[in-house]
């Protein structure tokens, strides 16, 4: 980007992703981001849409980095390339209106990233009836545990904020929050599964 | 009894490692002894794992989201940079030494349809290959209905010249009579014109008669009416559907003979600018018509053809085509209707040759043509006299 920022090879990205270097990830953000927004104009698909297959795409990878399972036999670049891809073409099933064959421009690789993607569909789908079974629970019980588990609030920040009058009490309100949204969160998860 | 909160505020403590030795050994025991209570741990750390986990989904979103505000922002206020450049451009660029950069600048209407075309293009293509399809389809069909619709009297603006008679109007006029006649004795006579007619020739003086084959065309069957309204049966012996010729032959018991014919055929080939003439029934009465002989080729450079400039009309087809001596040249056959005054005629040397090749079959009675032309010498209108009676209307039955 022409800021002398240090350009990485794909060993040292994943190094510094691993290590959770900021600014290795917008590195990279940046490196790919004309590919994959090429690709996704090129199949009828919008800026916004791009963008947001690009950010899925990154996630994956990035996760799978910071778990450590990343088995990387092919360049980053390809990975994203495949990830993507994969993405593009579900959302163009779901928007029903496509039909033939998709134009690549880079070559496709069978990269593992189909059944990493799979795993992270079903991550996606556990995270999703989380959401739901957050906006579900109601409040004090919604800021109290995202205040916990989100934004890595302390206990006592939170009996403060939330006028709890000692640390206990709120921690014994949490845990009767928890218990709401665990019934919640596994009626759903079944129901949708 | 513990309540479930109790029991994660216990697994709490037991995961971050707050439990003293003796509390863990005790719940490490009643987890290997309670099924249950494993489960309810399993739970709990399912549970507090996800929320963890979309936490960090979260704030990753977050991160990507700032990391691609960032890389759009860092974008625009280049081009805003660059162009402050291009202004301050004369007074720097020697300073700098640096060339004036070039900026691509995309109005906003056309980003809109550069969005619309990347979005829509498939969609658009396939749209028009159907709109080109449909118009092709559409020409090419209506020209072919238009074809088939073209009879093969007239393609290509050419006209065969075989005449159609206006048969309702002379229903209508037998009707009358027949009502008129009602009182009387039964009808003595049955009109019926027939559907086409068209002009014939004698070949030979003892029946055989020439015609243009689109004449006869489709015919159940054929009367021979010469002038003193004499009629006869008559049958085609052949035809020669490329030069538009047949040959008739006279049934009849009573049929005599015509006598000997005034006119011999010609077996070369006239010149161009020869004066001829043609005689036939476009109507009920016979007609005369002349002109020249304009042309050694027919329709489309048809050599079997002549081209005449004689008038003629639908009814003529058939009829011969005489020259100044009284030679026997063509069968009318057509005209063009999009050229003025030209006629075609098959020209006699077919006609010869496809009678010497019916001689040499055997087939039938034997064809004496005539051998001299008896007109030598005289003028047109005498000539018209001794050729009227061997010139009939060709009748055609359906």
């Amino acid at each position: 980007m022409g800021k002398g920022q240090p350009s990485y090879t794909d060993e040292e990205f994943v190094a510094a992703i691993r290590r959770d270097d900021d600014r290795a990830l917008a590195q990279l953000y940046r490196l790919h981001f004309p590919m994959i927004s090429h690709y996704v104009l090129q199949n009828s698909g919008t800026d916004d849409e791009a963008k947001d297959v690009y950010q899925e795409g990154v996630m994956v990878f990035y996760e799978k980095v910071r778990e450590g399972s990343l088995e990387l036999n092919c360049q980053i670049k390809t990975y994203l390339y495949a990830v993507c891809r994969r993405l593009w073409l579900k959302r163009l099933a779901e928007k029903t209106r496509f039909s033939g064959r998709l134009d690549d421009h880079e070559p496709f690789l069978e990269t593992g990233a189909e059944a990493d993607l799979e795993r992270a569909e079903e991550k996606e789908r556990q995270l999703g009836t989380m959401a739901q079974a957050l906006d579900l629970v109601g409040e004090p019980c919604r800021s109290l545990l995202e205040g916990f588990y989100l934004l890595d609030k302390s206990m006592q920040q939170l009996t403060d904020e939330f006028g709890y009058t000692n640390a206990d009490n709120a921690k014994n309100q949490k845990y009767k929050c928890l218990v709401r949204l665990k019934k919640l969160f596994f009626n759903q998860y079944q129901e949708s599964a | 009894m513990k309540t479930e909160a109790d029991y994660y505020a216990l697994f709490d403590a037991y995961r971050a490692g707050g439990l003293a030795d003796a509390e863990r050994t005790a719940l490490e025991h009643r987890l290997a002894a309670d099924p249950a209570l494993a489960q309810r741990l399993q739970e709990f750390e399912e549970l507090t794992g996800t929320l963890t986990a979309y936490g960090r989904r979260q704030a990753l979103r977050q991160r990507l989201a700032a990391i691609h505000s960032d890389m759009v922002s860092e974008q625009t206020p280049r081009l805003d940079l660059a162009k402050v450049a291009e202004q301050d451009e004369r007074g720097e660029q020697f300073a700098t030494g640096q060339a004036p950069r070039p900026t691509l600048r995309i109005s906003r209407t056309e980003q809109k349809l550069r969005a619309f075309w990347q979005g829509h293009r498939a969609t658009m293509m396939v749209a028009a290959a159907v709109a080109v399809l449909a118009v092709f389809t559409t020409l090419l069909g209506l020209e072919m209905y238009r074809t088939s619709q073209q009879t093969t009297s007239s393609r290509y603006g050419y006209t065969m010249l075989r005449r159609e008679v206006e048969r309702i109007k002379r229903d209508q006029r037998s009707m009358n009579r027949a009502i008129t006649q009602i009182d009387a004795a039964a009808p003595t006579e049955r009109v019926n014109p027939g559907k086409f007619s068209g002009t014939g020739f004698a070949l030979t003086a003892d029946g055989y008669l020439v015609t243009s084959y689109h004449v006869i065309q489709g015919a159940d069957s054929l009367l021979i009416e010469n002038r003193a309204r004499q009629r006869f049966r008559a049958e085609p012996v052949f035809t020669d559907i490329a030069h538009d010729l047949a040959i008739l032959q006279i049934t009849d018991k009573d049929f005599t003979g015509f006598g000997r014919l005034p006119y011999a055929f010609k077996r070369g080939q006239s010149e161009l600018g020869e004066k001829v003439y043609t005689l036939g029934y476009p109507r009920e009465d016979l007609v005369f018509n002349d002109g020249s002989l304009s042309a050694r080729s027919g329709f489309e450079g048809d050599t079997g053809f002549y081209q005449v400039s004689i008038p003629v009309n639908p009814g003529n087809s058939g009829g011969p085509l005489l020259d100044d001596r009284g030679n026997l040249i063509g069968v009318v056959s057509g005209r063009q209707m999009d050229v003025q005054s030209a006629a075609f005629a098959t020209k006699s040397s077919y006609l010869m040759r496809l009678v010497d090749s019916l001689s040499a079959a055997g087939a039938g009675r034997p064809y004496n043509l005539p051998r001299y032309n008896q007109f030598g010498g005289t003028t047109r209108p005498q000539q018209i006299r001794k050729l009227q009676d061997y010139v009939f209307v060709v009748k055609v039955y359906e």
